[in-house]
């Protein structure tokens, strides 16, 4: 392939270094930064699903540092690592971008390669989100500092997944930085950290919406070649057990951020929702909306919304309320009203980007940081809204975070026949 | 027993005489007339149906000297199956005989046409506008259950009516019993009073099973073997039907979005709806949606919550709550609180509210300064109107332009039995805003 650049010498004392940089990290973390002093060390990325989500990523992971290499890639498909490819190339990387042939990996195991790579640092994992709690745990498990799209999951069995590896991630001394990029905004940082100071008082209620015009989000006709498997996870978005509803996939980014501005996951939730629009066989078996009301500790009440219909009224944005005031945040743009307004207007940060400098630069100084728990925790929140609508009941965050068996993988991971789940049906769709 | 068209010389002038009175002197007046329950109150029944029959029930258990004297129905069977129930429960105030029971789409015209004082309009939701303004125009006092209208042309006919009932001295009641019930009564004050702070957040919710399902299955199995027309399947099956019921938001839910706009002591200024047909989707269902989730926001900026399903096995509540600065108020139907600064809970008496709203309704007659819960209502039945048409077309609306500007309109061409095509399901972004 011409757009494959040989890899640079050196993979050896690389691993001496990663190595080292493990061994101490359980000790005396500081003394590690000596080994990516000021950039001095190239780190090293392996990418783990090259769809356009994770090209963004990648592309942005590459921009974001100085001395960052892209040195694997992993999909299930090959036309995915070719497209992703060749955008890489179009968006200026390509001298970052080292990937021999012997380094570019197809299948449901591809990532189990990318992560046997002893020169990998970093990988980022952007597969769908149905497989994001198996490849963290063996990411963790192999040694490897972790980029990870949101959602993190699309079940509880998932979230608890994720738990755990986030545990085992900080004994190692291993970073997991999540792509929930609100939290790297400035506009959402000073407003924040104003609510938090108590500058709205106390809170008392909530809104977030993601209410959008998009109906047809990734979406990918039928092919008469593509097998079950293959149809569904082109086609991702419209499957529960791959993107776990749009409420998920998408509605996490507010939910987080209400997480964030409360100080807290939701106690409890109680849900509606439907398939009214995006009705036919080929959209999957995903809602079209979804209406929820979450409630924090201290019965503060938060009402969210999403949808995917075309034509509709589109609003993205998260509003907390106290005693004195009340925030409004999306994204470019922050505010306060009430006693202590207040209006960002400072610089514009490219978060997508941050985050991922951050990352990287958490690796080289030795101190890592741990989002997954976090992450998890915003991503429960979602997942407890779905299956309150899913269901039709009213749930609990303990009994969902502790007992709920629900497990969404199926039997096998093969290009093979995979019945599409039921659309879900409030008071008949079991609760597991 | 008096027919319509005698006996009727005496009283009409009383009730001129009221009527004139109430645009000046109107105590004196009406002291003289109604004084003590000396006088008989003859009632009206529009409409037959289940809560028609129950609350011509409440009206005569409600007060002394009450009497129903003239029923009317589209359905002769229906009417049959009311008389009979009434007979049963409330015999010695019963005295319609077949000259004062009227059955067709202008039962309602002969009933008002009849020796009466006041007339219960309790018919599918969607006659509400016509029935009252010709209940008003005709000079009578009025309890009218909720909802009262179905669409904004329909809710600007009660206002208009309304206001000429003000103008005429008549009362209107409306079936939104939380209004006559100790409890809420007592909380409101307090939450008016500033016992809770600013109201900042509220949720309403009514989430209930499925209901009517054997009479939905009943009327379509009917609707085939006995060749209904379309019309009266619809009309039988009102509940069913957006442009009878105004659907499940309007119909239930208009309770508690009444109870909100009461404390936030006014309606909102605008909302966004989503809802959707999820579970019960067979023919017999007719058009309506099984759940909506609505946010409305209220002048102040405060923005309620609100969710109203009818799906079986799911998890249900209805009630109301609003949070103030200083607390917050919670409400669901025969109990309330008050927690925070002024925490405060009713334990005093409670009368069935059913019953309350008809004994206060003609205490205001008698008295002569009658109640007037026109608009109150219609404002009400408004707020559900329009979450229900944001949740139908996926558009956020504002008060001003729902009230003011939208034309929809759910009257049906004529009103005779024969055909009416059934409107297809609402699909949000597509439905057209009217």
């Amino acid at each position: 392939m011409q757009n494959v650049i040989n890899e640079q010498d050196g993979a050896f004392s690389r691993r001496d270094f990663i190595k080292a940089s493990a061994a101490v990290s359980i000790g005396t973390l500081g003394m590690t930064s000596r080994v990516f002093a000021a950039g001095s060390d190239t780190i090293r990325v392996g990418f783990i699903g090259c769809g356009g989500q994770g090209t963004s990523n990648a592309i942005d992971c590459l921009k974001s540092s100085d001395g960052v290499e892209l040195v694997a890639m992993a999909d299930i498909f090959q036309d995915r690592v070719d497209h992703s490819m060749a955008r890489m190339l179009k968006a200026g990387v390509g001298d970052r971008v080292k990937v021999n042939n012997d380094r570019i990996f197809l299948g449901f195991d591809a990532y189990k390669k990318v992560l046997a790579l002893p020169d990998v640092d970093i990988v980022l994992l952007t597969t769908p989100p149905g497989f994001r709690a198996d490849q963290l745990a063996a990411a963790i498990e192999a040694g490897k500092h972790v980029f990870m799209e949101k959602p993190v999951a699309v079940d509880p069995v998932g979230i608890r997944s994720i738990i755990d590896s986030a545990a085992k991630a900080e004994k190692k001394g291993l970073s997991i930085v999540a792509g929930t990029q609100q939290r790297r905004m400035p506009q959402y940082i000073e407003v924040i950290k104003r609510v938090h100071d108590g500058q709205i008082g106390r809170i008392v209620a909530g809104q977030c919406y993601w209410n959008w015009g998009e109906q047809n989000w990734h979406f990918h006709k039928r092919q008469a070649q593509w097998s079950d498997m293959e149809w569904q996870i082109r086609c991702w978005p419209y499957f529960t057990w791959l993107s776990g509803d749009h409420i998920c996939e998408q509605h996490v980014h507010n939910l987080d951020v209400i997480n964030w501005a409360v100080g807290s996951h939701p106690v409890q939730c109680l849900a509606v929702g439907g398939r009214q629009v995006r009705t036919g066989p080929q959209y999957g078996n995903i809602y079209d909306h979804f209406g929820v009301e979450y409630e924090y500790p201290e019965g503060v009440r938060v009402l969210s919304m999403c949808s995917q219909i075309k034509g509709t009224t589109e609003r993205v944005c998260e509003e907390v309320v106290g005693t004195k005031g009340s925030t409004y945040t999306t994204r470019g743009v922050g505010y306060i009203k009430g006693e202590n307004a207040y209006k960002y207007e400072g610089p514009r940060v490219r978060a997508t980007q941050q985050q991922h400098a951050d990352l990287i630069k958490s690796v080289r100084d030795g101190k890592p940081i741990n989002e997954a728990k976090r992450v998890a925790e915003s991503t429960m929140t979602a997942i407890m809204g779905r299956i309150s609508a899913y269901t039709g009941r009213a749930l609990k965050w303990d009994w969902v975070m502790q007992a709920s068996k629900l497990d969404l993988r199926p039997p096998e991971y093969k290009l093979g026949d995979l019945p599409v789940q039921p659309v879900a049906m409030p008071g008949k769709t079991p609760l597991v | 027993m008096a027919k319509c068209v005698s006996n009727k010389s005496s009283r009409r002038d009383f009730i001129k005489a009221s009527a004139a009175a109430s645009l000046g002197v109107l105590a004196f007046q009406s002291d003289r007339i109604f004084a003590a329950g000396s006088d008989k109150i003859r009632v009206g029944l529009v409409g037959c149906g289940g809560r028609g029959t129950g609350a011509a029930t409440n009206c005569v258990e409600s007060s002394q000297n009450v009497e129903i004297v003239a029923m009317g129905d589209l359905f002769r069977d229906q009417l049959d199956k009311s008389l009979a129930r009434l007979s049963r429960k409330v015999d010695d105030k019963v005295s319609v005989t077949d000259d004062t029971s009227f059955t067709g789409f202008d039962a309602y015209k002969k009933v008002l046409a009849c020796d009466i004082d006041m007339v219960i309009l309790a018919t599918p939701p969607h006659f509400r506008p016509i029935q009252l303004r010709a209940a008003i125009e005709a000079g009578k006092h009025v309890f009218m259950e909720k909802p009262v209208g179905v669409d904004p042309v329909g809710i600007r006919s009660v206002i208009e009516s309304a206001e000429l009932a003000k103008q005429k001295g008549l009362a209107i009641v409306a079936g939104t019993q939380r209004r006559h019930q100790n409890d809420y009564l007592e909380i409101m004050k307090r939450v008016h009073n500033g016992d809770i702070g600013e109201p900042k957040a509220g949720q309403c919710y009514w989430n209930q099973g499925d209901l009517w399902v054997s009479r939905a299955t009943e009327n379509w199995k009917k609707k085939q073997a006995l060749g209904w027309s379309d019309m009266e399947w619809q009309i039988r099956n009102w509940l069913f039907l957006a442009w009878l019921s105004g659907d499940h938001i309007v119909e239930q839910h208009v309770h508690n979005l009444d109870v909100i706009n009461w404390a936030m002591g006014s309606h909102p200024v605008q909302c966004l709806g989503l809802g959707g047909r999820q579970v019960r989707t067979e023919p017999q269902y007719g058009n309506i949606f099984d759940h909506f989730t609505v946010e409305y926001e209220y002048p102040n900026g405060a923005r309620v919550l609100s969710i109203c399903r009818q799906i079986p096995g799911c998890t249900n509540s209805v009630s109301e709550r609003v949070i103030g600065t200083k607390g917050q108020c919670y409400t669901h139907g025969s109990t309330g609180y008050i927690e925070g600064s002024k925490p405060y809970k009713y334990d005093g008496k409670s009368p069935d509210p059913y019953v309350q709203e008809h004994a206060d309704l003609i205490a205001s007659i008698r008295s002569g300064n009658v109640l007037n819960e026109g608009r109150r209502v219609a404002e009400s039945t408004l707020t559900a109107i329009m979450g229900r048409m944001s949740a139908y077309t996926g558009r956020a609306l504002k008060w001003d332009w729902v009230m003011k500007a939208s034309k929809l309109d759910l009257r049906p061409p004529s009103y005779e039995f024969g055909d009416l095509p059934m409107r297809p399901v609402a699909v949000p972004g597509k439905t057209p805003l009217v």
